[in-house]
């Protein structure tokens, strides 16, 4: 280990970092309280880190930014000390250090809030903040003191014995931060810390990082979330093919500007403004319920009289936050789960009872929200996942018998309409990144003309470039008369996308909305199970998260 | 030209049989020679049953007749030892291999062999094939040696029945197979013959193709303090090795064990116990397999079936027990049904 | 048509190489360390192999282990472990001998029906395990290790002459009674050296048979997609429970087989001695050949080569277990071989693709600029 670094002087720098183009922030004044130099990382994947050099001012927010895959992750692993550079210096305070393991790093005052958290649920805040800190005020009056010292201290408003399980996202997204503050640290990284929010909460999150940094601390803000970007970060540095390409005054730069410089082309838009929507009802879905049994024997509704109808060349967009029965309904119209009650149709035939493999072969397309779970052969090459799901399809399989050959040379066509980036067709899906992965299921799935698809967070994890390309597949599929159930935690895609939208709470859809006029923070605010019934544009300006009910709004059809 | 060494270590055919077979790489391993060229009863085989020599019982019994005839005629003894789940075709194979290593006699330890001698004596009429526990397999060159299991076991049942006070009496066999039924049987039968209220609880320990019951002696053991435990007061194990967990059982409940095979008495394994060991049925295995060696060494091969019973001490009930010879009563039954048997009066049951 | 992809092949191959070289040195440490020569008895063993009379015993060995590692590898191409193939053998052995030894059919249907009875009933006891795991979720591992030690119990019970076997006039055996000639399978005669079952190349054409369902078949499609992934499989349209219930049943059918070779061709009938213990082996021998149908055969092949040409090394003063050890060894070596090789060829792709899209990655820019 390195030498104890001398009390670090918290001092507030006016923001006059001189920043000429894509050149690296050269604070000359007092040291900054990371920087890093020349890091490589030669790292056996699709992407390494390569010559990054970053410069962190002490006490400001810095973001970084870039597609999936760009090798932010890694460098922050890299800064954690979860993973060693091959090239390249570490400065924390102006002092060089070299961390080999991330207790290394928490010993200098760093501090990580990854993307899933890491608590037990089982357990009280309290107990979770200790656990593995016992030694540093013990587990009793003095670490309950500390606790909420700091939680006072920065706002987090932390109650010390909720169980952690009863707690909500953002809640637990503050216990994970006051761990690492509980710990010493003096830098946090926080790993996309808003894709888990609903808007509201990602405003409280940014309060709560501007009293952290009223209080001299640093935060390294990883997202590809542009616009929250531009709200609470003081310096940005984009990172692109495991390099930096630049860096971004936020006071000045539009999220134009930031797109252009994470991918080099534009930023592409889910806006979807022309309606191809017909009168030909494609899905109906009336009065589904679904209840599951918890392990202890209580019997819960996941599923309660769920209403709709997709139109040909409709796009219906579901927000909701996660787990309040998006998975069980798309399970239920996949037909893997069986619904205790309700009907599902599909163009005009009656559906409910058919199993998953009659109704792929009837039309439904499928892109599933976890695509290693439900989309992939993660060990298999790519041209038998194009078999899977359609593997009594041409041309995957004739009469019983596979055709290798069709299904290989179909691969190769999907591979190149989609711009899928591989080697070829025979390397196993697992090596290809997450974005190419679902350019290749998207592919497959539109390459059987579905007259209905599910597409369930379509570009999550996708990188912009591919993003815009999936978008232009659905775009171009519901024009040509395609239903789309689209369920997305993206609230911009999922307003830009959609003709109609439907909030689902607890396993209902308990409001709607017109694409057209609403704002994020009033699906939001929705989402939360704030607002009911349908939501109107005027009450926007009356402000959100108040009962904007035109009560009871038509379930059945949504425009 | 190791391996011409080591076979006439083994002492088989003859040096320049074997220099051919290894220099033009052999066709069969059964080329190399076979026992017509060698003088008959100069080397003699075993193969063991599954268990192989260090059984303590029925293979060791066989190996004890090898090493007599070693030392008393002079004889080179072979011994190989069959692999667990192996099928008939790897038994033909061992015995047409130590045939053809001029071995004479070639002896299966066990009704299992039966099969593979058919097939492998024809093959090699010169030499005398011996199994031990089977007549279904006939030939010129084969001698079935076969043993009244059931009136050694009759005279045991009889033992039993005089010395319990309980009246209660318990069979343990190892495996479920024909050959312990018939201890089984003979047993029952004595018991009853000698008292007619008493009773005998039965158990054994395994089922074929489990062949743990011979192997285990804490399942013996387990099974004597069961039947103790409802009141046995003599325990009788047909249970090869499993069968000492039984005399333990029974020796530190205090109750009488009775043995098989050999004068269980006089096993060093089994010294502690030995107090309590009432006395054993034993079943001549070594002078069965020593008196097949010997015929064929003095070129008068036996063939046929070799019958051992009480008649010519091939089965017997041992007296090394000093407690034993006390019990004059007990040893006047005994004698009497031994007699009895011999001259036919009483007619023993081979299957329960 | 087959596009052979070198890499694969060598990777492929690395796993078992590995897995054999290190059970070879680590099998000469222990006979190092136990004073033995470690040279000699391999020696011998190599010797032994060369004698065709040895040889025809290793293939006729061969060919029965290779239905039983067959049986066990449909299994594990889904993730399921069938442990009770020992059982399901024995069991169809003992049941088709019945059947087999009470009817007299003209030679190709006799046989076919002792085939098809065995096929069946196998199929039956794995199906219970099968319907235990799709309806109940019970462990197939769990339940087939309990089937069976059942099996056994019921076999001993069934073999007793008050039931269906008989006890050959002198003999302390207990059989099924024989299957008269027409039910024999023809065999390959070798002369002196014995002859080759015929029911071995039977076990060979099934190792295509499974490989052409499994990769060529919409059904072998969908019972290896359910191996890799049962989610995805069940998203992609695959009924689970009836891909286990199926699986399990084709793997008892194959099971049933495995004691065909030894039954058709050697004994015609079930005795106490029928061999025991195949089942196991054939899980051994699976994993080995990494369930491909050509893996298997070679792996049934060296398990075979050891048990058979180590059978006689106690006649030179060699213990015989040395072959078991070396088989325990290469299981072990096996396993962890294979991971290391697993673990390399993910790397190795991810950086072959890493490679190859920083070197195409110009064009692919302009490409999605324009797009």
């Amino acid at each position: 280990m390195d030498a104890i670094p001398s009390a670090p002087a918290l001092s507030f720098l006016p923001s006059a970092p001189s920043r000429r183009g894509e050149c690296v922030i050269n604070a000359s004044s007092p040291p900054p309280a990371v920087e890093l130099h020349g890091i490589t990382k030669r790292f056996p994947g699709v992407v390494a880190n390569k010559d990054i050099a970053i410069t962190v001012r002490k006490g400001t927010v810095h973001a970084l930014i870039g597609e999936n895959g760009a090798g932010k992750s890694t460098l922050m692993k890299i800064l954690y000390g979860m993973q060693k550079p091959d090239e390249g210096t570490i400065a924390i305070d102006g002092e060089q250090v070299a961390f080999n393991t991330p207790a290394d790093a928490i010993a200098r005052g760093i501090g990580m809030v990854h993307q899933h958290f890491m608590l037990a649920d089982n357990l009280t805040v309290l107990e979770n903040v200790v656990l593995g800190g016992e030694k540093l005020y013990g587990i009793g009056a003095k670490a309950r003191k500390k606790i909420l010292e700091i939680s006072d201290a920065y706002g987090l408003g932390v109650r010390p014995d909720a169980l952690v399980e009863d707690l909500g996202v953002a809640d637990r997204q503050r216990v994970e931060i006051l761990k690492v503050l509980y710990r010493g640290a003096k830098i946090l990284i926080l790993d996309e810390p808003t894709a888990v929010l609903v808007p509201q909460e990602v405003d409280a999150l940014f309060d709560n990082l501007r009293e952290l940094k009223a209080e001299g601390l640093t935060v390294i803000f990883i997202s590809h979330k542009l616009g929250e970007i531009l709200k609470v970060a003081d310096d940005i540095t984009v990172i692109r093919r495991g390099t930096t390409v630049g860096t971004a005054d936020p006071k000045t730069a539009t999220t134009k500007q930031l797109a252009e410089l994470m991918v080099g082309s534009e930023l592409p838009s889910p806006e979807t403004r022309e309606s191809t929507v017909t009168t030909t009802p494609m899905l109906k879905v009336s009065d589904l319920t679904l209840t599951a049994t918890d392990p202890d024997g209580v019997v819960r509704e996941v599923l309660a009289g769920i209403d709709f109808t997709i139109h040909k060349g409709e796009v219906l967009g579901i927000a909701g936050v996660e787990g309040n029965g998006q998975t069980e309904l798309i399970e239920a119209l996949m037909g893997m789960s069986i619904p205790d009650g309700g009907v599902i149709s599909l163009d005009g035939k009656d559906i409910s009872t058919v199993p998953t493999r009659k109704r792929r072969e009837g039309g439904i397309g499928y892109i599933p929200e976890d695509r290693h779970r439900h989309g992939l052969l993660l060990e298999s090459p790519l041209w038998e996942n194009r078999i899977l799901g359609h593997v009594t399809e041409e041309p995957n399989s004739k009469r019983g018998i596979l055709d290798p050959k069709a299904a290989r040379k179909d691969t190769e066509r999907i591979v190149r309409e989609y711009d899928v980036r591989t080697p070829g067709i025979e390397v196993t899906a697992a090596s290809l990144s997450g974005g190419n992965q679902q350019k290749l299921i998207v592919g497959r799935e539109m390459s059987h003309n579905p007259k209905f698809l599910i597409a369930a967070h379509p570009t999550r994890g996708v990188d912009v470039g591919a993003q815009a390309q999936i978008w232009d597949a659905i775009r171009e599929a519901r024009r040509e008369g395609l239903a789309v159930l689209l369920i997305s935690a993206d609230l911009d895609e999922l307003i830009g996308l959609s003709d109609t939208l439907r909030v689902i709470y607890r396993g209902r859809l308990v409001a709607d909305a017109d694409p057209a006029t609403i704002t994020p923070e009033q699906l939001g605010s929705a989402m939360t199970g704030a607002a009911r019934g349908h939501l109107e544009q005027d009450e926007n300006a009356a402000g959100n998260g108040s009962d904007s009910a035109a009560a009871d709004a038509p379930e059945d059809e949504a425009r | 030209m190791r391996r011409i060494t080591r076979i006439a270590t083994v002492g088989v055919a003859s040096a320049a049989l074997a220099l051919s077979a290894t220099a033009c790489g052999g066709k069969k391993s059964t080329d190399t020679g076979s026992s017509d060229s060698t003088k008959a009863g100069t080397t003699a085989a075993i193969a063991y049953d599954i268990g192989g020599r260090g059984d303590q019982s029925f293979n060791d019994a066989a190996y004890a007749g090898l090493e007599k005839a070693e030392k008393d005629l002079g004889v080179k003894g072979a011994e190989a030892e069959p692999t667990e789940g192996e099928s008939d075709a790897d038994k033909v194979q061992r015995l047409t291999e130590l045939a053809r290593k001029g071995n004479n006699p070639v002896i299966g330890v066990g009704f299992a062999y039966a099969p593979a001698i058919k097939k492998v004596a024809a093959k090699f009429p010169k030499t005398t094939f011996g199994i031990i526990d089977d007549t279904s397999v006939t030939g010129p060159n084969v001698a079935n040696m076969v043993f009244n299991e059931e009136q050694g076991s009759y005279l045991a049942g009889v033992a039993a029945a005089k010395a319990s006070k309980s009246g209660k009496v318990g069979f343990i066999g190892g495996v479920e197979v024909p050959l312990i039924k018939k201890f089984e049987a003979g047993y029952v039968q004595g018991v009853k013959d000698t008292n007619p209220k008493a009773e005998v609880l039965t158990q054994y320990l395994s089922q074929p193709p489990n062949f743990e019951g011979f192997a285990k002696p804490d399942l013996g053991k387990a099974a004597a303090q069961g039947q103790i435990a409802k009141g046995a007061d003599v325990v009788y194990a047909a249970a090869g090795l499993a069968g000492s967990g039984a005399i333990e059982a029974a020796s530190t409940s205090g109750k009488w064990a009775i043995g098989v095979d050999s004068d269980q008495y006089n096993q060093e394994g089994l010294a502690k116990f030995k107090e309590k060991i009432l006395t054993s049925v034993t079943k001549d295995v070594s002078d069965a397999v020593y008196n097949l060696i010997k015929s064929v060494k003095d070129g008068k091969a036996q063939t046929g079936e070799i019958r051992y019973g009480l008649d010519k001490d091939g089965v017997g009930l041992a007296d090394s027990n000093p407690e034993y010879k006390k019990m004059a009563e007990l040893i006047a039954a005994v004698d009497k049904a031994k007699a009895d048997i011999i001259a036919g009066k009483i007619k023993v049951k081979t299957a329960p | 048509m087959m596009k052979i992809d070198k890499d694969k092949l060598i990777l492929g191959a690395a796993g078992p190489v590995l897995a054999l070289v290190s059970a070879f040195l680590l099998t000469a440490v222990v006979l190092l360390a136990t004073g033995v020569d470690p040279i000699e008895p391999i020696r011998l063993m190599i010797e032994n192999a060369s004698y065709e009379d040895v040889q025809v015993l290793i293939i006729n060995q061969t060919g029965t282990y290779y239905l039983a590692a067959l049986a066990v590898a449909i299994g594990f191409r889904m993730n399921l472990f069938n442990i009770g193939v020992d059982g399901q053998y024995r069991l169809a052995a003992m049941l088709s001998a019945v059947v087999g030894a009470a009817v007299t059919l003209p030679g190709p249907l006799h046989i076919l029906l002792i085939v098809l009875v065995a096929m069946c009933v196998g199929a039956f006891w794995s199906g219970i395990a099968g319907i235990l795991k799709a309806k109940r979720g019970v462990s197939e591992v769990v339940s087939t290790i309990m089937l069976n030690a059942i099996a056994t119990a019921l076999i001993a019970w069934l073999l007793l002459p008050k039931n269906l076997g008989v006890q050959p006039e002198g003999s302390n055996d207990l059989t099924t009674g024989d299957i008269a000639e027409s039910g024999w399978f023809p065999a390959v005669s070798m002369g002196d050296s014995g002859e080759i079952y015929g029911f071995t190349f039977v076990a060979f054409a099934l190792g295509i048979l499974y490989w052409f369902i499994l990769n060529r078949t919409r059904f072998g499609f969908d019972l290896r997609a359910t191996g890799a992934s049962e989610s995805a499989a069940q998203a992609s349209g695959v009924d689970a429970k009836k891909m286990i219930l199926t699986s399990m049943l084709i793997s008892g059918a194959v099971a049933g087989l495995a004691g065909m070779p030894t039954l058709l061709g050697d004994t015609h009938t079930y005795s106490l001695s029928f061999p025991v213990g195949v089942g196991f082996t054939g899980i051994t021998i699976a994993l080995l050949g990494r369930n491909h149908p050509v893996g298997i055969f070679f792996a049934a092949l060296l398990i075979s080569f050891l048990d058979k040409a180590s059978a006689s090394l106690d006649q030179y003063g060699y213990a015989k277990e040395i072959a078991t050890i070396m088989k325990g060894l290469i299981v072990i070596a096996v396993v962890v071989s294979y991971e290391l090789v697993r673990r390399y060829g993910i790397r190795r792709q991810q950086q072959k693709v890493g490679e190859e899209l920083a070197a195409g990655g110009a064009m692919k820019t302009e490409k999605e600029v324009a797009a």
